[in-house]
């Protein structure tokens, strides 16, 4: 991973066009270092290629460093005011060129381009989806116990761009991205009721979801993003419903007498995990998301919550508490093959990264109580604390698609 | 708006009846009445019924506790809360012009959204016994506050977690709901 070249360097709103085409390669190379997939030679130790050389890179040279494959670009600044930013994988073997991206960014967008430029490779090279053009919305929290203040933030994956969304005035809970990525569900106490409300991030604005929602609670987005299912408390008892994103009257997807919540949608918009404690203890289940053919998949020891569906499709995350332990772990769709992948002892709310290989999580430090973010690999390993301004809970990890 | 004179003729009437002795000429006149109106509810200022705070320590002093505790993952009530709930009730009649908010609290193990449930159904699970006990359903409203507010209780020199429990919070003062609705005025 050289660093980008420049034809001219100018001077932009964010700096020469060099000092950014420098950045660039910094952020890519800890994008990809952020997985297992690569290891990446840092752009500090690669010779500076000339302009030229990012269409006609010097193969012989990148054979002789053993390198498998070469990330090149560039950085223009162009007459609009914005910047150009070229991004080309070759496989050095072979000296072909694997992808070729283009971005045109304000100056201030360059860390925008340099993920999506991270992402290009990631995919290209691995068959993942994309993950480092993603955002991580959750809440934010000053104060303990009765006293505490909560807000909704969102931030970068890599923790650029941290922004407060609301004021603090009444505690919020749970946020999950839109699948667009570009509104938020998420419950709230204003104005003293428990209700699930809908925060458009670009417009900067929100609303109820439902015109009436009293003890309504935990949004999730389908992944069409046309609906959403919550939970709602009707007659003394709560149940899974639906609603259209945009509102409307619910549909309420099941009635047991004993409760039922944490909705999670599979990609596929066909089945929806859910917590229910028919059983006697919470435990996980999965319908069909009008609401038919439910069924227990979770039989191990412990109760079982939140759970969240991975992006292939192909196991669920929960938290699952047993005795004084909560931890992390995931199973296949139908309950076969638990595996806990964190320690705990105080880890809940599970969200999957975009492309699904890591599952970022809420931890208490036991020692000093501290709530804060941590992320670890999905099939087991060291989990590594996601560093936030204040105590941090309720992650929801998601690319951006706008 | 004639109804003044309609009642004063009725008031007449009853006085007549009640002086049986004296020779009334029989009046032939029926007199239309209008419907009988129940007495409307008396209009007390707020200020009057003390403030929320007050009326939450007198509730805590005559029914013993505004807080009723449930096992994990429980919503039963059990018999030392139903007798704090009868109390509770019988306060709640005695003060018809309280209005109450019922907080169920989950426990810190549970996630955050079987939390608020279960808060939700032991708040429910509240005042479905207070209004068998007679209380107006009107009056008691319901917020589930899962595991946000864990609140503390003293156990020796230390505190810890209240954990799972519904507390009877006052709310406001009103004038009682009518058991029946008023009919339109004419």
């Amino acid at each position: 991973m050289p660093p980008l070249a420049t034809a001219e360097n100018v001077d932009t709103e964010a700096g020469k066009t060099w000092s950014i085409a420098n950045q660039i390669a910094q952020l890519i190379t800890a994008d990809l270092k952020t997985t297992t997939s690569f290891i990446v030679a840092d752009s500090s130790d690669v010779r500076v290629p000339s302009y030229p050389e990012v269409t006609a890179p010097a193969f012989a040279q990148w054979r002789a460093a053993r390198a498998k494959f070469l990330l090149s670009g560039f950085v223009n600044a162009r007459k609009d005011g914005r910047l150009t930013v070229g991004c080309y994988l070759y496989d050095v073997q072979s000296g072909r060129e694997v992808a070729r991206q283009g971005f045109a960014v304000t100056p201030n967008e360059w860390r925008r381009a340099a993920h999506r430029c991270a992402d290009t490779a990631f995919v290209k090279v691995t068959g993942n989806p994309p993950q480092f053009d993603s955002r991580i919305a959750y809440v934010t929290q000053s104060g303990r116990d009765e006293q505490a203040v909560k807000r909704l933030a969102i931030m970068d994956f890599d923790g650029a761009n941290h922004a407060y969304l609301t004021s603090g005035d009444s505690i919020v809970l749970s946020p999950k991205w839109s699948p667009k990525g570009n509104e938020i569900a998420y419950t709230s106490y204003a104005g003293g009721d428990l209700q699930v409300r809908i925060f458009d991030v670009a417009a900067n604005r929100e609303r109820p979801l439902l015109a009436s929602g009293r003890e309504s609670f935990g949004p999730t987005y389908s992944p069409d993003g046309r609906t959403v299912a919550f939970s709602m408390s009707t007659a003394g008892n709560t149940d899974v419903f639906t609603v259209g994103a945009g509102g409307g009257y619910p549909r309420q997807l099941t009635n047991s007498p004993a409760i039922d919540t944490g909705p999670s949608y599979s990609p596929d918009g066909k089945l929806i995990a859910f917590v229910s404690d028919r059983s006697g203890s919470p435990q996980l289940y999965v319908m069909n998301s009008d609401g038919s053919n439910q069924r227990r998949i979770s039989f191990g020891r412990g109760v079982y919550g939140s759970p969240a569906w991975s992006p292939d499709g192909e196991r669920i995350a929960f938290t699952k508490v047993e005795g004084a332990l909560s931890r992390i772990g995931t199973m296949a769709t139908n309950g076969a093959d638990e595996r806990i992948i964190t320690g705990g002892p105080n880890d809940e709310q599970p969200t999957w990264s975009p492309g699904g290989s890591r599952i970022l999580f809420q931890r208490q430090d036991p020692g000093n109580r501290r709530m804060g973010l941590a992320s670890a690999p999905a099939d087991g390993g060291e989990a590594r604390q996601i560093l936030t301004p204040q105590e941090a809970t309720d992650p929801s990890w998601a690319e951006r698609q706008e | 708006m004639n109804r003044k004179p309609l009642l004063a003729s009725a008031l007449l009437l009853t006085a007549a009846a009640a002086n049986a002795q004296i020779n009334f000429p029989r009046l032939p006149v029926i007199v239309p009445l209008g419907r009988s109106q129940p007495a409307p509810p008396p209009a007390v200022a707020p200020g009057m019924m003390g403030s929320p705070s007050a009326l939450q320590a007198d509730l805590v002093v005559k029914s013993g506790s505004d807080t009723v505790y449930f096992p994990p993952r429980g919503d039963a009530l059990q018999p030392n809360a139903t007798a704090t709930l009868a109390a509770q009730a019988r306060w709640l009649l005695a003060n018809p012009f309280v209005i109450v908010q019922l907080e169920g609290h989950g426990d810190s193990n549970d996630s955050r959204d079987y939390a608020l449930a279960i808060g939700d159904k032991r708040a429910s699970a509240v005042r479905d016994f207070l209004v068998l006990q007679g209380v107006a359903p009107q009056r008691i409203a319901i917020l589930s506050w899962g595991k946000e507010r864990p609140g503390s209780v003293r156990v020796g020199s230390t505190f810890v977690a209240a954990g799972p429990r519904v507390v009877t919070k006052v709310v406001g003062v009103q004038p009682p709901v009518p058991q029946y609705p008023l009919p339109p005025a004419q």
